[in-house]
């Protein structure tokens, strides 16, 4: 019988290098002790650490004292191994494989292998080693630690500032630092509500809410509304399938529609407001008369196609000391009461006695050739419209209503106070006997040929004095001919009386409350021609240009005429007496002004409030 | 595989199997997926050119929503392929199919998130979900490019042996190397046992993706070594020599395990960024929504 020992080791590039050895006999040692038949040399192995003896078709195995081996995955201390099967030792690091061997063979087969420490383990631990895995941070860890920071950064501090806001009564305080649920902004608020970024509250109020009207409400304390709410919404278009289907998402996710917000977007940076499109407008007053059979105002799409004609608010009468307002379309070529008498034409011509007079007044007041507009019509202040005339400002140029030359100071009548008329002229004829003019008092006037003229004014008086009678001077004055009846209407005292009245006087400064139109822009043009004032021989002459003259200029949204004019250039949403908001944003980007105007009563002259109108027409 | 494929479905496919000829995810079905993650951007950008979104295009419009909610549910379900990886299948809704509509889609978000977003982007929760997409998505295409290449180079790297192997050959040469110093003088064997101590593993992830070597003990002991025996003499000088020989092939040995870990550190990289950083975008994305609601 014989052990044919192969000891097995691998070389540095893992080539196996095998050294067979014969040990004759039955008995084999093991063990560090280098005259044992397999010499392992592992600190971990006893000298003699085991035996093996051959007894009729079995290795009985031995193991010294106190000592193990791993037999086929056992730790013995004694044991078996069937030669037919073969098995496997571990001592130590080293495996000592028994090869199976047949019955009747006398060579038992032993391979002896130093297997590494834990080279199993080895085995899978290398995958490891390779990968990242074994230096980095595991990823579920490092997610987990993101999620955490994200959501505690994002959605957990921003809450808490939120309810920090609304259990502190004293929320002012906070407006001027950061607050966390800043950083749920989406964008810059725009620039007029700048200052309430650290007040998100002031807008959101309640979570999970909408913004609503209210909120902006609580600043906005006097805006206009466009109209009753209930009108408003029968005045809606019919939805198209696509607009009832976003109607039905935002009663959804409860955004009811028609808020301040809806046009009014915040979180868009800094930016203006953009115009505001035409079909906003016409969506419901394109055909509005359908919807609301009972409003006033025609049915507008757009302003060069299907535009009402203007409807101008004239004074239409008087009732008393107040002039009565009407709306009324030019088309029905309205007339105005406004209680003077004043020829245009006449005032403009180039050939009469006015121009002749210009002439000789033009170094005192700047007139030219003739008379022109602005030589009497003075622009507001802001130079959106005109002030009212008035015989101070503007008649008395050349309307003199001297009478008597005290030294060097005129003595006139005193103009807007018919009594005190009469009076002084009771008082200049008490005790006189002046002699008679050679012509008829009264008729001087009519030819009011220069402010320097005083003796004629003053024998116009003594005319009066030569029939002997104050009577008959008060008389002249206001009857055809005389002072006052030239330009106003007179009323006529009763039978033996003088108590003579003047019929009061208004102009209005603004004929279209309900649009804007601003002068300054159209000062390109000439006044003529948007008013024929040279063809108008009276006063009554309301001399505004219909629709037709500024559709010469002016088209819809989209047209091709040169300048393209959609709702929001004359129209305000938000109706109010001044300017648009859409030409403020585009001109003016500062504080909305009204114009300064001239009160008639201002002006020496009885009559309303030029800018009182009737209530807005729906 | 396909041969099963074919007897499973009882002959009803006539067609080869998935295995008969490699086709990768990228051109998976010829790029049926890239075609539909392109209409899908089409789509997108036409009708963004097209709606009229007041005052300016953002997330807020109907527009808006309707990207968010398309990009919302995309991100979730590309977030998915976690979970579905793990079950391989083949036919129509194959693992290699859901992994080509993964890198497509995927990359159609770009687009659409961004045109969700209006071009309007600030330091806020929103744009913090937005930003952590991107990288997401640039992580990713930063995987699908090294999946290109790499891996054969990681093959090529390994000359032939397994990875246990590669230890195994450098704890060997440290055996030998313990013997083959033995000889010699104190100082000297500090220099091998600093070899010895080396440990190749140790590495950091920049130091294994740069594949830097400066600080190799083995490289050093191997120059001092070099040295050492210019001015050694008799005995000694046959110590050292067998332990430079040692060292050189030692060095070979780091050398080709430090070759390998970087390229298997570029490949595994970037699944350290797109995975926890796709829950970090989730959790931005619940914070950007509920923020939305929160202050409706």
């Amino acid at each position: 019988m014989a052990f044919l020992i192969r000891t097995i080791s691998h070389s540095a590039e893992g080539r196996e290098i095998v050294r067979p050895s014969r040990v004759e006999g039955d008995r084999l040692t093991i063990g560090r002790d280098p005259a044992c038949n397999i010499h392992l040399t592992d600190l971990a192995v006893a000298l003699r650490h085991a035996t093996v003896d051959h007894r009729a078709g079995r290795l009985r195995v031995q193991v010294e004292q106190g000592l193990t081996v791993e037999l086929n995955g056992h730790k013995l201390n004694l044991g078996h191994i069937e030669l037919a099967t073969g098995g496997d030792m571990l001592i130590a690091s080293h495996l000592l494989r028994f090869m199976p061997t047949p019955a009747g063979s006398d060579e038992i087969a032993v391979d002896v292998e130093r297997v590494s420490e834990g080279e199993a383990k080895l085995d899978k631990s290398s995958e490891r080693l390779f990968s990242l895995a074994s230096v980095m941070p595991s990823k579920r860890l490092t997610a987990w630690l993101l999620v955490l920071l994200v959501l505690g950064v994002g959605l957990a501090w921003p809450i808490q500032a939120f309810r920090e806001r609304h259990q502190r009564q004293d929320r002012a305080a906070s407006f001027a630092r950061f607050q966390a649920d800043e950083l749920w902004s989406s964008g810059h608020l725009s620039a007029a509500h700048a200052r309430l970024q650290h007040d998100c509250s002031a807008c959101h109020v309640k979570p999970f809410e909408s913004v609503r009207d209210t909120a902006c409400l609580a600043c906005h304390k006097d805006i206009h509304g466009h109209g009753d709410p209930y009108r408003l919404a029968r005045a809606q278009p019919e939805l198209s399938g696509w607009g009832s289907f976003q109607l039905r998402v935002k009663q959804a996710f409860n955004l009811p529609p028609g808020r301040c917000i809806d046009c009014h977007t915040e979180h868009q940076g800094p930016q203006v407001m953009p115009p505001t499109p035409q079909h906003f407008c016409s969506d419901c007053h394109a055909d509005l008369k359908a919807k609301l059979p009972d409003t006033r105002i025609g049915n507008v799409a757009d302003f060069g196609h299907a535009h009402p004609e203007f409807r101008p608010v004239v004074i239409a009468g008087w009732n008393g000391p107040r002039p009565l307002f009407r709306q009324v379309s030019l088309a029905a070529a309205p007339s105005e009461d406004s209680g003077l008498k004043f020829p245009h034409a006449m005032h403009l011509s180039h050939g009469n006695g006015v121009a002749q007079m210009a002439r000789r007044l033009g170094s005192a007041y700047g007139f030219g050739e003739a008379l022109a507009c602005r030589d009497c019509h003075v622009r507001t202040p802001d130079g959106v419209r005109f002030q009212p005339v008035s015989m101070k400002e503007n008649c008395s140029m050349c309307h003199s209503l001297a009478f008597e030359r005290v030294g060097g100071t005129l003595r006139t009548l005193r103009h807007g106070e018919p009594d005190q008329v009469v009076a002084d002229l009771r008082e200049y004829y008490r005790g006189r006997s002046l002699p008679a003019p050679p012509s008829f008092g009264p008729l001087a006037r009519r030819r009011p040929g220069s402010a320097v003229d005083y003796e004629e004014r003053v024998r116009f008086a003594a005319g009066a004095a030569a029939a002997g009678s104050a009577d008959r001077a008060i008389r002249a004055v206001f009857s055809p001919g005389g002072a006052c009846y030239d330009c106003h209407r007179v009323i006529a005292p009763p039978p033996g009386s003088l108590d003579y009245r003047i019929a009061p006087v208004a102009f209005p400064v603004r004929y279209m409350h309900k649009g804007w139109f601003d002068h300054r822009p159209h000062a390109t043009e000439s006044c003529q021609t948007c008013h024929q004032a040279e063809h108008s021989q009276s006063a009554s002459d309301v001399m505004l240009p219909g629709i037709a003259t500024c559709r010469s200029c002016h088209g819809g949204e989209r047209t091709s005429k040169p300048v393209a004019s959609s709702c929001a250039m004359c129209h305000d949403y938000h109706m109010d007496r001044g300017v648009p908001a859409m030409v403020i944003r585009q001109r003016v980007r500062g504080k909305q002004r009204d114009t300064a105007v001239l009160r008639a009563e201002e002006a020496g002259m009885p009559g309303g409030d030029s800018r009182a109108g009737p209530d807005p027409a729906r | 595989m396909g041969a099963l494929e074919v007897a499973r479905t009882g002959g009803a496919r006539t067609q080869l199997g998935e295995g008969a000829s490699h086709e990768g995810f990228l051109r998976h079905k010829s790029f049926f997926w890239l075609k539909v993650s392109v209409a899908l951007c089409a789509v997108a950008t036409l009708a963004y050119l097209l709606v009229d979104q007041q005052p300016r295009p953002s997330g807020g419009s109907f527009y808006g929503y309707a990207m968010g909610t398309l990009g919302l549910l995309l991100i979730l379900w590309l977030t998915l392929l976690g979970l579905r990886k793990r079950a391989m299948t083949s036919g129509r809704w194959s693992l290699k199919a859901w992994t080509s509509a993964h890198v497509y889609l995927g990359l159609s978000l770009v687009v659409i998130v961004t045109l969700h977003t209006g071009f309007q982007l600030g330091w806020n929760v929103h744009s913090l979900a937005y930003g952590l997409m991107m990288l997401v998505i640039l992580s990713g295409i930063y995987g699908i490019s090294v999946y290109h290449g790499l891996p054969r180079a990681l093959s090529n790297s390994r000359a032939e042996m397994t990875r246990p192997q590669m230890i195994d050959t450098v704890m060997k040469l440290d055996r030998q190397l313990q013997n083959a110093a033995q000889p010699l003088d104190q100082a000297e064997t500090l220099i091998v046992r600093r070899s010895l101590d080396d440990k190749p593993f140790r590495a950091g992830t920049l130091r294994r993706i740069s594949g830097a070597n400066a600080r190799c003990p083995t490289m050093r002991a191997l120059a001092e070594m070099r040295r050492r025996k210019a001015l050694a003499s008799g005995q000694e000088v046959e110590a050292i020599e067998t332990v430079i020989g040692l060292l050189e092939r030692k060095s070979a040995a780091l050398a080709r395990i430090r070759k390998h870990l970087q390229i298997k550190a570029l490949l595994e990289v970037w699944l350290y960024v797109h995975v926890p950083l796709t829950f970090a975008l989730i959790a931005a994305l619940v914070a950007h929504i509920v923020s939305v609601f929160f202050y409706w």
